[in-house]
């Protein structure tokens, strides 16, 4: 089998990546996604694709244009499109009947502030696409909310404007992220701070969860709401449950291998590897 | 073996590099990606964008 890796730049999960494929012997094509040109018909000589692209925009139509080609492409463009939009993901996980905190959107500042005030202090606004935690604001009464609406509204790209509204979940310090590779949960960890936004990429501190069935069972069905493949899904605790807050498509793994002791990247590349050409 | 575009510190390659790779200055601490092997070459990386991420 002929595999090709999406990249652009090549982080930690990338070089693990590799170096997993290299002991299974797979001559790897490197697809770097500043180089590429699209005429929506010549495609690379592969069979499977691994995307791995840092850019959501670029990885969206990326895939989607190399799925035109008839390649196999891990995610999927569809998986990418979901994942990569907050509301798109709230859309999939109400149609899985998948757990989620309550979630309002809305278009304009007017009736965000009106959604805001009937869900109830405090709620999270967050950009529609983004990650890493940026760009989240908390939202604790009714003068924030009027401000961080107006700012959002002038920041100058349309999408900021779209404002997608979560109840604020009380998470005692900590969330879960799991990971999920086809049909398994092959991990999961706890990732606490003392700051409200618990991405690692923010500061938080990862350490071992144990994947029960509750989070093993949660997990999977909000990868199969969004389609399915190689998923990180980000899970609150809550005292009626677990909640789904995100799932991740190009999900990063470099704090939680030592954490687990799961070999993430091995499940990864073994998991492509075993698709049909 | 090259150096650092911003402060001028030497560079050196660990076994198994590849482009693209993201490097950080021993010396400055700044991020740096590989863009060449042969001869060696860095430039400085990406400022983070919008859309990166998971």
């Amino acid at each position: 089998m002929k595999v090709g890796l999406l990249h652009s730049l090549i982080r930690k999960e990338e070089k693990l990546l590799l170096e997993e494929f290299q002991v299974r012997g797979v001559d790897l094509t490197m697809i770097d996604d500043r180089n590429l040109i699209f005429d929506l018909e010549s495609a690379p000589d592969v069979d499977v694709i691994l995307e791995r692209s840092i850019n959501h925009s670029r990885s969206m139509y990326g895939l989607r244009l190399l799925e035109a080609t008839g390649i196999h492409c891990i995610n999927a463009a569809e998986v990418a499109k979901i994942c990569g939009d907050k509301i798109l993901t709230s859309v999939a996980l109400k149609e899985a009947d998948v757990r989620q905190p309550p979630v309002r959107i809305a278009f304009t500042e007017e009736s965000a502030l009106k959604a805001i005030e009937e869900l109830g202090y405090p709620v999270v606004l967050k950009p529609a696409v983004g990650s890493w935690g940026r760009l989240l604001s908390k939202v604790n009464d009714r003068e924030s909310a009027e401000a961080i609406l107006e700012h959002k509204a002038l920041l100058g790209s349309y999408h900021h404007s779209i404002f997608y509204i979560q109840k604020f979940v009380e998470k005692k310090g900590r969330d879960i992220r799991s990971f999920v590779v086809g049909d398994k949960c092959i991990a999961a960890i706890y990732r606490s701070s003392e700051h409200w936004i618990t991405n690692t990429a923010r500061g938080a501190v990862a350490s071992g969860c144990e994947v029960d069935s509750k989070i093993a069972e949660i997990s999977l069905a909000a990868a199969d709401a969004v389609g399915g493949g190689v998923l990180a899904v980000d899970l609150f605790e809550t005292s009626e449950g677990l909640y789904v807050n995100e799932v991740n498509y190009t999900m990063e793994f470099r704090n939680s291998i030592q954490t687990t002791g799961v070999n993430i990247p091995a499940h990864v590349v073994d998991f492509v590897l075993s698709q049909q050409p | 073996m090259t150096e650092c575009p911003i402060c001028g510190a030497e560079i050196a390659f660990a076994q198994g590099t590849v482009v693209g790779e993201l490097l950080e200055c021993a010396d400055c601490g700044s991020e740096l990606e590989v863009t060449g092997l042969d001869p060696a070459a860095v430039t400085e990386a990406p400022e983070t964008e919008e859309d990166w991420g998971e």
